[in-house]
């Protein structure tokens, strides 16, 4: 069973998409949940069959983002690029906002120890972060 | 029952939640099917599972739209397989589901599956 289901998206995700874009009285049947999640992989090898192709004519051995991205237009789905464009840019700015976040959490944690430990010295960070700064034993 | 999204602004947002990062599919799983699809599929960039991820989420909301429209069509308020299975039958660019969602050919031209359009 834990083999077919890696051919799946999860069909609690799958169903929660599905919720959302339906009215809230509206009921979906498990079977139709389950259809829908098939669908979504055979979408998947679809597109990424054609993706595939491409680069093997190309002699390239990786399949990227922009390989999908003129996939889904070849097939019919150019609707769905803008939005993937929105996505990916949210996406990026989401890591790094992400990154930023843990470099000014771990550098704050750094300063604090050094003003308990040295507080008449400055030991400047350097651009990791970093300090020279090394405890008297 | 609570519509999703209407508080973290997920409807409007284009599916951005600080709660479970930014993706509602795993990008895991997505690449594991990609690599299912085919032998010819060795190497996958970091960003064609992400792609899929917006891509999926797309297409799972366009064929429960148009699914739904079937159900309302039939004047009922639950969404059965067979209102799939009617979306597909009358959508152009979902003609590659058809074998999945009609596996005995019923309703639909067997030897027909160049679209008309």
């Amino acid at each position: 069973m834990g083999d077919e289901q890696d051919k799946l998206l999860p069909v609690a995700n799958v169903g929660r998409i599905m919720k959302r874009i339906l009215p809230p009285t509206a009921k979906i049947s498990k079977e139709a949940k389950e259809t829908i999640q098939e669908c979504a992989s055979e979408f998947i090898s679809f597109v990424t069959g054609e993706a595939s192709d491409k680069c093997q004519k190309e002699n390239r051995k990786t399949v990227n983002g922009d390989d999908i991205t003129w996939a889904l237009g070849s097939l019919g789905f150019d609707d769905y690029s803008q939005a993937i464009v929105r996505y990916l840019h949210k996406y990026r700015e989401f890591e790094r906002e992400r990154g930023l976040a843990a470099a000014a959490s771990s550098s704050a944690a750094l300063l604090a120890s050094n003003v308990i430990n040295s507080p008449l010295e400055f030991r400047p960070l350097n651009e990791k972060g970093q300090t020279s700064y090394t405890k008297p034993s | 029952m609570r519509q999703a999204g209407m508080y973290s602004g997920i409807l409007s947002g284009g599916g951005i939640s600080g709660r479970t990062g930014p993706h509602l599919l795993p990008l895991a799983r997505i690449k594991k099917i990609m690599k299912k699809s085919s032998v010819d599929v060795k190497m996958i960039s970091g960003e064609a599972p992400l792609v899929f991820s917006k891509a999926c989420e797309l297409f799972i909301e366009e064929l429960t739209k148009r699914s739904w429209n079937m159900t309302i069509h039939g004047k009922r308020r639950t969404l059965h397989k067979e209102d799939v299975a009617s979306a597909v039958a009358t959508t152009d660019v979902f003609d590659f589901l058809i074998d999945l969602v009609h596996p005995n050919g019923n309703d639909v031209n067997e030897d027909d599956h160049v679209p008309e359009n």
